[in-house]
């Protein structure tokens, strides 16, 4: 059984019958498969995929079945043969029909038994040096033909590593290499490999490793000499499948990013209900099945593959689990972004979307409830599913043969990314276990406190004044005298913000002065500043809001306000277009802003404010 | 569907036409599709169909639908 990744967008009906068809092996089930894709709508049959195979042997009879496993990209495949022999005319005349197709991708089908039948069936007459000349003479003839193709066009091209002739596959593996063809062989699909390694455009359909995989049933002899059709009916539905997964990455962009659940399929157990002791991690069975899955995962990451974590838990018990169980492959640091929390899934991934600023559809999701699947399915199609059950053995096989991660290359940029974001990840730790900016801020417990200024807190006043830079609109560096002076008059407000939380209290960090302008009708706000490491907290919608409410109760009509760019203060820039002031003027590096009051002002749902100014 | 209609039915949908069109002395030479990649499909078809496998002399031998009949039958599969 070949299972194929259908698309999720196609109804179920055609799915099965997709599916259904491929391994029936029936023509009249394949074709009857292909017409109903030709009746999809266009907009979710994929693109239309010109495929051009030349080969030296038969399967014009296959590729019904070739064309519905390509159909699944997804894609509408139109697939061209070169004729039987000519590669190199095939391949390097332009006018060659075979090249007039304009195919986007070409694939070479090719087998000992024709590229060179002196080396496939006389090999054991042939005298060592003679084997190793044929091997160089057919190494150097595909390395012609890939570097004149690759020299010419841009359309990429697969070659096939070169299985065991049909009259030796079937020799049981291990008996000593009598005719010297299987290091010959070695020698050289290790340097159609390396062809592939080092071009761009030039890519490899191990057709050696899928031979022998299958072993005896994939060769079918008969039909090898009655038509020379060596691919066996019973192998062909895997046959397509891995050939179309070939061409996948030219269609489908790589997912970049792997989201995990925990429990049951990271480590088998609920931490919640079992406990750390109750986990099944590790190097016996079952937990032994759950330590490859990580595993697994982990060798994603070092091929650039993002993990995240989203997971139903309390972050402590999850913090705890990960620090104590001895030998577990994955770390938390390895996770770029992780959710320990009990918002729905699909709201965690949406956020994690948005903070590593990659597309949904990037994302592959693992769950193994069906509810936390559907539910992800139901609110962001675009996210891939790994098809899986709750048996750990069918999620640890879902993702070691899944598709959705498949590229051509790993760049050196891909290697770093994962360990780029972990640090990342590190610095933001607790904000991202605790979900979004909103619900994070609430969990810190922030506390501020507004305060009049006297004489004890003069200092740190004009401290702040004289520091801070970045988030200060006007950078005014009034001095001690300066302000007993803003004191001394009772209409004007000068107020001073302490930020605490449930870790630590920072103290004074914010300083709002607004001054009564020559009527009772306008008041202007003089300095509004913050702290940086106060920066992020809506402390300074808190300071916004206690000016206008206390302007308000004052009696004045209006409020305005100024911003004086300097080269530190951008971050500032909008600051009064945000609270919803008016721009009146402009001049040079000045922008005045006015507001009528009252004015809502209103203060984040995060933050308990205590107000001992007016007292 | 009996044997015969199964093999009928087995040969048109490999051909693409109509399975009353066929019947024993259908041959390549009565059904232009039946070429030598017509009738590499046909095994692999029938061999799928009746879950049998043809030793390759036998194939040799299939000039027309009635003689791939009676090999069929030598196999087990029953006709009336």
């Amino acid at each position: 059984m070949s299972l194929l990744e259908i698309p999720t967008a196609w109804p179920e009906t055609v799915k099965s019958e997709v599916q259904g068809a491929l391994n029936s092996r029936r023509l009249g089930a394949i074709r009857g498969a292909l017409r109903t894709l030709a009746d999809l709508p266009e907009s979710i049959r994929g693109k239309r995929f010109k495929l051009g195979i030349i080969r030296t042997f038969t399967i014009e009879t296959q590729l019904d079945s070739l064309g519905l496993a390509l159909a699944t990209l997804p894609c509408q495949p139109d697939i061209s043969l070169g004729p039987l022999e000519s590669l190199e005319q095939s391949l390097l005349d332009t006018d060659s029909d075979f090249r007039r197709t304009e195919p986007d991708a070409i694939l070479a089908l090719w087998r000992l038994d024709e590229l060179h039948p002196k080396l496939a069936f006389e090999a054991p007459e042939m005298a060592s040096e003679s084997r190793g000349k044929a091997a160089d003479e057919l190494i150097e003839r595909i390395a012609a033909l890939c570097r004149k193709f690759t020299a010419a066009s841009h359309v990429p091209l697969f070659i096939s590593t070169i299985p065991m002739p049909t009259n030796l596959s079937h020799q049981p593996a291990g008996i000593h290499d009598h005719n010297g063809l299987r290091s010959v062989l070695l020698k050289i699909n290790r340097a159609l490999l390396n062809i592939a390694v080092e071009s761009n455009q030039v890519h490899l359909f191990d057709f050696a490793a899928w031979t022998e995989q299958f072993g005896e049933s994939s060769i079918d002899c008969k039909m090898d000499f009655f038509a020379r059709q060596p691919i066996s009916a019973a192998a062909l539905p895997s046959f397509s499948t891995a050939l179309a997964r070939l061409f996948r990455p030219l269609l489908q962009p790589p997912s970049k990013v792997l989201a995990l659940d925990l429990d049951n399929v990271l480590w088998g157990g609920v931490i919640g209900e079992d406990g750390l002791q109750g986990l099944k991690i590790g190097h016996d069975f079952p937990g032994n099945i759950f330590r490859r899955f990580q595993q697994t995962a982990l060798n994603l990451r070092a091929r650039g593959i993002l993990l995240v974590l989203l997971s139903k838990n309390n972050h402590s018990d999850v913090e705890e689990a990960f620090r104590n169980i001895p030998d577990m492959p994955l770390k938390l640091e390895h996770f770029a972004a992780l959710r320990v929390n009990w918002r729905e899934k699909h709201q965690n991934l949406s956020d994690i979307a948005t903070e590593l600023n990659l597309g949904l559809d990037s994302f592959v999701f693992v769950d193994d409830q069906q509810f936390e699947r559907e539910q992800m399915a139901f609110n962001l199609p675009q996210v891939k599913i790994l098809p899986v059950t709750e048996d750990p053995l069918t999620i640890l096989n879902a993702l070691t043969s899944c598709a959705h991660f498949d590229s051509y290359r790993t760049s050196a940029e891909d290697l770093t990314r994962s360990s780029d974001y972990a640090m990342q990840n590190q610095r933001k730790e607790l904000e991202l276990a605790s979900g979004s900016t909103a619900e994070f801020l609430t969990t810190l417990g922030l506390r501020a406190t507004l305060s009049s200024v006297n004489d004890a807190t003069l200092g740190r006043v004009v401290q702040m004044l004289a520091k801070t830079n970045q988030f200060n609109v006007s950078t005014r560096r009034h001095t001690d005298a300066d302000i007993r002076k803003i004191l001394a008059d009772p209409r004007n407000i000068l107020i001073a913000l302490s930020l605490s939380d449930r870790f630590s209290d920072q103290g004074m960090i914010g300083l709002g002065i607004a001054v009564a302008g020559s009527t009772n009708e306008e008041i202007f706000i003089d300095t509004l500043l913050m702290s940086c490491r106060a920066i992020g907290r809506g402390a300074e919608e808190v300071m916004w809001s206690a000016l206008v409410s206390y302007a308000t109760s004052l009696g004045f009509r209006r409020l305005s306000a100024e911003y004086i760019a300097t080269s530190k203060n951008e971050q500032v820039a909008d600051l009064f277009d945000r609270f919803g002031m008016r721009r009146v003027d402009e001049t040079g590096e000045r922008r005045r802003y006015l507001i009528e009051l009252p004015a809502i002002a209103p203060l984040p749902k995060w933050i308990e404010v205590i107000d001992s100014y007016s007292t | 569907m009996n044997n015969e209609q199964k093999l009928l039915q087995a040969a048109a949908s490999v051909f693409g036409i109509d399975p009353q069109t066929l019947n024993v002395d259908s041959s390549p030479e009565t059904v232009p599709k039946w070429d030598s990649l017509g009738m590499v499909n046909l095994i692999a078809e029938l061999e799928a169909v009746f879950d049998v496998q043809f030793d390759i002399m036998e194939i040799a031998d299939f000039h027309n639908l009635g003689i791939i009949k009676s090999v069929l039958s030598e196999k087990g599969i029953p006709f009336e």
